[in-house]
């Protein structure tokens, strides 16, 4: 497309702003409607489910007001996003001062093949206690094992546990029999009795929220619910 | 005219590093990614440069561009010869930081960003442009 079809040098330049304009207001008009359109809202979780069987990874209090449940698979990179921009901030601000705790659960998508050697990473890392350590780690370092970066991934977990300072013989013993993968099953068929069906999805009071919840969204949920719990105390204590 | 050209594409080239951006702040959930891997590629620890996001640099440099083509449109400076030297000087170091980006896409990172490509198809054809502003500068002296 010419932008002077005119030889008229004033022609010109008001087609040049025309153009300008156009691309300006059409470029606008994308980015608005990309940053507000809905992310997935909240879906209400059937509260007449039993509890679950998986147990998950908990990280704060386990008597904390406020309870998050997160459904995150370590290959995904949303997930590698919330957990090394976001997360450090929900931790450092809801959960270190007691007034949430996230539980972690795992929920290996089939599309990402290194997944599962990062959740029984994980989960061999929890029993010498450094779930949250190969966690944060796995995040971090995502794209130097996801399945873009390597067809063998258990040599990379092996080396992350020894840079984590894990008995290596334990964790080798663990990480090769594939002892925990029940485990991992138990917590993906969690996520789907939920309806849980993208990752990360975090639940809190009742309520799934699917995707990247961002730290203020976050806050003002856990901070709904606290003010939730707090109007049922006054109540039960008026009816005493 | 080719200015003209230059700043519509650098306006173009701004809304694509402004998605990526504002993805890297957390104001996207996700990006609209039909081929390629664009998360794992703005994810990866080389979506980052002295601190800041790759996508900030890039609206730093559209913006850039942007401005010195405008510039050069006006009436005043349109037989500048400088305005053609900064647009060629501009769009050089912006081929091989793109060069640079594509390289680590296909090499290390072994993903690729539809976004990433376009901005550099961009780039590539503002410099084009720029080379070919030059020499035709050159010939009227």
């Amino acid at each position: 497309m010419s932008l002077v079809a005119s030889t008229s040098p004033r022609a010109s330049q008001k087609r040049f702003v025309f153009v300008l304009a156009a691309i300006a207001i059409v470029g606008a008009g994308v980015l608005g409607y990309v940053a507000t359109r809905p992310k997935g809202g909240p879906v209400a979780v059937d509260p007449n489910l039993p509890p679950a069987t998986a147990e998950g990874y908990l990280i704060g209090k386990e008597d904390a007001p406020v309870k998050i449940i997160e459904f995150a698979d370590f290959e995904c990179p949303a997930c590698g996003q919330w957990a090394t921009l976001t997360e450090p901030d929900v931790r450092a601000r809801l959960i270190r001062t007691g007034l949430a705790s996230i539980r972690f659960f795992d929920f290996p998508l089939p599309m990402h093949k290194n997944t599962w050697a990062a959740s029984n990473a994980a989960a061999c890392a929890s029993d010498q206690g450094k779930f949250w350590e190969m966690h944060d780690h796995l995040f971090y370092a995502q794209d130097l094992w996801n399945g873009e970066a390597t067809s063998s991934p258990d040599k990379k977990m092996k080396a992350f546990a020894k840079e984590l300072g894990l008995d290596e013989k334990k964790f080798d013993e663990c990480f090769d029999s594939q002892v925990h993968y029940p485990r991992i099953k138990a917590s993906g068929a969690e996520a789907e009795r939920r309806g849980v069906d993208q990752t990360p999805t975090f639940i809190i009071g009742g309520q799934r929220y699917p995707g990247n919840v961002p730290y203020d969204q976050m806050k003002k949920l856990v901070e709904a619910e606290l003010a939730k719990l707090s109007k049922s105390d006054t109540s039960k204590k008026g009816a005493k | 005219m080719r200015r003209m050209v230059i700043a519509a594409i650098s306006l173009v080239g701004l809304f694509v590093a402004m998605y990526l951006w504002l993805y890297k702040l957390g104001v996207l959930g996700q990006l609209s990614c039909s081929i390629g891997s664009c998360e794992t590629v703005n994810t990866s620890k080389w979506a980052t440069l002295l601190g800041q996001p790759v996508a900030l640099w890039g609206v730093c440099f559209y913006v850039a561009m942007l401005a010195v083509a405008v510039l050069g449109t006006l009436e005043r400076f349109e037989r500048d010869r400088r305005i053609a030297v900064a647009l060629m000087v501009m769009t050089s170091g912006g081929v091989l930081f793109s060069g640079w980006l594509t390289y680590l896409e296909l090499a290390v990172i072994h993903a690729i960003c539809q976004w990433c490509v376009v901005s550099a198809v961009l780039v590539l054809v503002m410099f084009a442009l720029s080379v070919a502003e030059l020499k035709a500068g050159s010939q009227e002296r």
